[in-house]
């Protein structure tokens, strides 16, 4: 008896209740890992900080100077019919196996994700932050807004004029001619040949970018 | 949420006063458990005295019940929490190379410092080698460059090894504790007749 209630067996025993207790608590999904982030992240959505304008995207996309990441989590399906040059397709679910990668970017990285409006986007985001909290960024009002800027009539079906960005389904209201992908010229649109837009700059990296110029 | 960034919050010269405060602590955690003498630790190796392993192994359950716990009730983000790469097999030679030291010199790098600390020749010396061999480790790189950087795994802890959940691990990691202490412990009276004194 005394045996069993000397300090080192009661130490043993309370350790051992200890991590059966963790065992059956359970260690937080990535939903539950946001609802404890969302009081210290939940205010960057809550307040847009984190939606950028299509033409910093753009600007993004045509900088050298940064290490792009575009997610595209839309179906395939919307995928085939358009999506930007250099996105990489990636379903919600398949997000963890990004881990990694996201948190060995460098500080020059930055991650923006693109979906036909916000609503998935913005769920990936969340995932995003709790996988690894890198420099994301959500495109304002998605691949339906981009499209409205940089979208050529010829591409889309006849007698369609700008998507209305009212109401969000989640559904590419598109309607394109042919599932070209990346084809279309909205994928890539030439920075020096599209209207020049005013837009609020958000996105702020970890390290300032050391611009060279002439043979530097 | 922790981690929190200690240099945003409390600047570079408050970072350093409490990165001196927790090395005070840890140094007198060892010292006090007896870390510091070279015989104590050595003694381990032959079953003499098993207090290097109940300390060390108490400290690590303690710890990983705290840092999962905190986890599991979202005080801390496990995954801003730096672990170190897995690089497999310079980390195997690297460990048989360290368990030689230990054995010979009495003493691992930190306990050195601590032996050093209190003045005992032997830790001074033994502190010297340490840094004779960084030099020496330094200056020879570029010859074992490509061995030192292989095998690499990234960020690779055990639950992705038995592909089992956290809690479960922590669990067979307190038993498996446990059952060294027992074991150990059954193995020092079979030898010597005796435990470690109470």
């Amino acid at each position: 008896m005394s045996t069993m209630l000397n300090p080192r067996s009661i130490g043993a025993a309370f350790l051992l209740a200890a991590a059966a207790a963790l065992a059956l608590h359970g260690q937080p999904d990535l939903e539950q890992k946001w609802g404890f982030m969302t009081p210290e992240y939940g205010a960057r959505l809550a307040y847009r900080e984190v939606y950028i304008d299509p033409a910093e995207l753009l600007g993004l996309i045509n900088n050298d100077n940064i290490e792009l990441v575009i997610y595209d989590v839309r179906d395939e399906r919307d995928w085939n019919m358009f999506h930007l040059v250099d996105a990489e397709r990636i379903a919600l679910q398949d997000l963890p196996g990004q881990r990694e990668r996201l948190r060995t970017l460098s500080e020059l990285g930055v991650v923006v994700i693109v979906s036909n409006d916000e609503i998935l986007a913005s769920e990936a985001w969340k995932r995003i932050m709790a996988l690894a909290k890198p420099n994301a960024y959500i495109l304002e009002g998605g691949l339906n807004h981009w499209l409205n800027i940089y979208g050529v009539m010829d591409d889309e079906a006849a007698g369609h004029d700008k998507a209305s960005l009212v109401a969000p389904d989640g559904t590419l209201r598109h309607p394109f001619k042919l599932a070209l992908g990346a084809r279309h010229a909205a994928a890539r649109p030439d920075e020096h040949r599209v209207r020049q837009r005013e837009y609020t700059a958000k996105v702020r990296l970890l390290k300032k970018v050391a611009k060279a110029g002439g043979c530097n | 949420m922790a981690p929190f960034d200690i240099v945003a919050t409390l600047g570079v010269a408050g970072s350093y006063l409490v990165y001196l405060g927790i090395g005070c602590c840890f140094g007198f955690i060892l010292e006090s458990s007896g870390f510091g003498d070279s015989r104590k630790l050595a003694a381990q190796f032959y079953f003499r005295e098993l207090r290097v392993l109940k300390v060390m192994f108490t400290a690590i359950v303690v710890a990983m019940l705290l840092v999962f716990w905190a986890t599991a009730l979202g005080w801390l983000d496990y995954d801003d929490i730096n672990v170190n790469e897995t690089f497999l097999w310079p980390g195997i030679v690297g460990g048989l190379i360290m368990g030689v030291g230990f054995i010979l010199g009495g003493y691992c790098p930190g306990t050195s410092l601590v032996s050093a600390a209190t003045l005992k020749i032997d830790g001074m010396f033994f502190l010297l080698g340490l840094f004779v061999g960084v030099f020496a480790f330094g200056e020879s790189l570029g010859y074992i460059n490509e061995f030192w950087n292989s095998s690499h795994m990234g960020r690779f802890i055990l639950p992705e090894l038995f592909g089992i959940e956290t809690g479960v691990v922590v669990i067979l990691v307190v038993c498996l504790a446990i059952a060294m202490f027992l074991g150990f412990g059954w193995i020092q009276r079979l030898i010597y007749g005796r435990g470690d004194p109470e």
